[in-house]
């Protein structure tokens, strides 16, 4: 590849890079303008939908505010808070090629207007109909496990579906339509766990009492959180980002693929559902928390797979752009690889904090954020873009070796990877712990 | 600045697919659900499982409205239909006394647009030995009765509605019913 074109050796089909042989990535074209969704049907389509969902939780919240005021704004403000820290790490994902923001509130709200609101009346009436044609009992017992499923998956999944119709040249990667489908999800899990606590505020019948607001933010939120719509959405998002970026297989293909995508975030919404393997608050906190464990970490595991090889395989594509460049002052062999790793992006920050202090840290963070758009700029080839992030990146070296702190890598990688790994193993079994308390607290 | 024809017109067909879906699932759904029936007879010949350990002695003649109709190990709800005379059951985990748990009630009374009857509560007790508490409401067409029992952490709310005519003609039928509502096979 060459700077001018843009054009790495492994996206023409030719190179060795493993993007280009099983996960092409696409840049967006330079020629694409955002304005031009407004003459999209699409666009004024989802307009229209997230506004109506607007109205709908907003009259479902002041009836909320009206009754349990206290309640109702702890609840908003709790949930409010919990959706940052998945935010932050749905959106460092895509660190290389960040999506607009615009598109990811976009996701967000269908998940939690549009989605939510449309699987309310749906999960009722496919509950109904399993009583009549079945029985009560069943509905009571496997209703959950096939709506919830049914009715949520489809909702969300054309939430990534719209954005994609809305803004298909930002879809360059199968990456893109992972964190699109897990902001959806993301939205659909925040709205109804706040609806879920404010309905437990209700039966509880204590008034506008905050008691059942934290069980519901500690059952729903932690326990169940971590594995619950935001992953289910990821998966499906996994699949409609492999429809539309993976031009290179038959539609055939693509088209099985996503279904198959479908079909994983459905079965994991139905075992978490299920009453196969069920549990509620009341029981044995541990029994509880195996329970919850077993359910939740074999669907964690096989999405975080698919997302990690989604994500290296995104990375190669961009890192091969200043890999072509072959200058080390725009980034060194070390660098290179350092970009294309968070854990190991933190570590050289780490790593330039004890060697330079806070302006060392913060040459770095900006190095790193300056090469990720320049490759970004190259793919696109689009020279104004180029030339800013060059400089940019020139400036950050400049700065770099000013505090005598010239590569942002870190020399011992292994080592603070595997201390920061034992602490997050000790922190995990404390809060394991502190759950069991919890859980059994509650019952 | 514009969009290809062929882009705007598939674009247009995605768009109504998404709404589509998206209809079929908002009403469809329900307008399918409302056109099958959801009444099915119910046998008053052995207790009926309400759920959380609640049984039940259907009145004669009801109806079960299986929409309404949930039996779980914590909780339950039961609607029996006699008429227009509406009969609900509602159990779930409760903590908290028999006042808390009436106040509950008569607060979701009222929320669905009823009125408490000034002093018309009561200790009611059932054949198994639970102990609650009754009184009766009225709305703008219908009136209505409301009952608490409260054992082992659970709470048995019980509503019934209708009009007064309604009412009278299936009240006894009704009151032997409440008066059977047992927990787990016994009483407290």
């Amino acid at each position: 590849m060459t700077a001018a074109t843009g054009r790495p050796e492994g996206a023409s089909g030719t190179g060795g890079s493993r993007s280009a042989r099983t996960a092409p990535v696409h840049p967006t074209p330079v020629w694409a303008v955002a304005r031009k969704s407004l003459l999209l049907p699409a666009f004024w389509l989802v307009t229209i939908l997230l506004a109506v969902g607007g109205v709908h939780l907003f009259s479902v919240l002041r009836e909320a505010f009206l009754e349990y005021p206290k309640a109702t704004a702890l609840t908003v403000a709790l949930f409010a808070v919990y959706a940052v820290p998945f935010w932050l790490f749905v959106g460092a994902l895509d660190y290389l090629e960040r999506e607009p923001p615009l598109l990811l509130a976009t996701a967000f709200g269908w998940g939690g207007l549009v989605a939510t609101m449309v699987a309310i009346p749906g999960n009722t009436a496919v509950h109904n109909l399993l009583a009549k044609v079945y029985s009560p009992e069943f509905a009571a017992s496997w209703g959950p496990a096939i709506a919830g499923p049914t009715i949520e998956e489809t909702a969300r999944v054309l939430g990534v579906v719209a954005i994609v119709l809305i803004a298909h040249a930002q879809i360059n990667s199968i990456l893109d339509g992972v964190i699109y489908g897990a902001l959806v999800g993301l939205g659909f899990q925040v709205v109804e766990d706040i609806v879920y606590a404010v309905g437990a505020v209700d039966v509880a019948g204590r008034g506008d009492d905050v008691g059942p607001v934290f069980a519901t933010f500690f059952v729903r939120g932690f326990l169940a959180g971590l594995w619950s719509h935001t992953l289910f959405g990821a998966l499906a998002g996994f699949g409609v980002g492999y429809l539309v970026v993976r031009g290179d297989r038959s539609l055939a293909r693509r088209a099985g693929i996503a279904t198959l995508a479908f079909g994983g975030a459905w079965a994991c919404h139905f075992l978490w559902n299920s009453p196969l393997l069920a549990v509620e608050v009341g029981d044995n906190g541990y029994a509880l928390i195996a329970v919850l464990l077993a359910k939740g970490i074999p669907p964690l595991l096989m999405i975080l797979l698919l997302v990690r090889s989604a994500r290296h395989r995104e990375a190669d594509f961009y890192i091969q752009q200043l890999v072509d460049l072959d200058d080390p002052d725009i980034a060194t062999p070390a660098e290179l690889r350092v970009l294309s790793m968070g854990h190991l992006r933190a570590n050289a920050r780490r790593h330039a904090y004890g060697r330079a202090g806070t302006a060392g840290r913060r040459a770095v963070r900006r190095l790193q954020r300056a090469q990720a758009r320049l490759a970004v700029a190259i793919s696109r080839t689009d020279p104004v873009a180029v030339d800013r992030w060059r400089t940019e990146v020139l400036a950050q070296r400049g700065r770099l070796r000013v505090l005598g702190h010239s590569e942002a890598a870190a020399p011992d990688e292994r080592t603070g990877s595997m201390r920061r790994r034992m602490l997050y193993l000790l922190v995990g079994i404390a809060v394991m712990a502190a759950l069991c308390v919890g859980v059994t607290a509650l019952s | 600045m514009r969009v290809a024809r062929g882009r705007l017109l598939w674009n247009l067909f995605g768009s109504l697919g998404i709404l589509l879906t998206l209809g079929l699932i908002y009403a469809g759904l329900p307008a399918l659900d409302r056109s099958l029936p959801a009444d099915r007879p119910v046998s008053n010949a052995r207790p009926y499982k309400v759920g959380g350990g609640v049984t039940v002695i259907p009145p004669s003649g009801a109806m079960i409205d299986v929409t309404q109709t949930r039996p779980g190990p914590r909780q339950g709800t039961v609607l029996f239909v006699l008429g227009n005379v509406r009969y609900v059951l509602v159990v779930t985990p409760f903590r908290g006394d028999l006042d808390a748990a009436t106040d509950r009630l008569t607060r979701k009374i009222v929320r669905a647009g009823g009125q408490r009857v000034a002093g018309s509560e009561r200790a009611v007790d059932t054949t198994a030995g639970l102990y609650g508490r009754q009184g009766d409401y009225t709305a703008r067409d219908r009136g209505g009765r409301y009952t608490v029992f409260l054992v082992d952490g659970v709470s048995i709310e019980v509503t019934v509605s209708g009009s007064d005519t309604e009412l009278s003609r299936v009240s006894a039928e009704i009151a032997a019913s409440t008066r059977s509502i047992a927990y787990r096979g016994g009483g407290a």
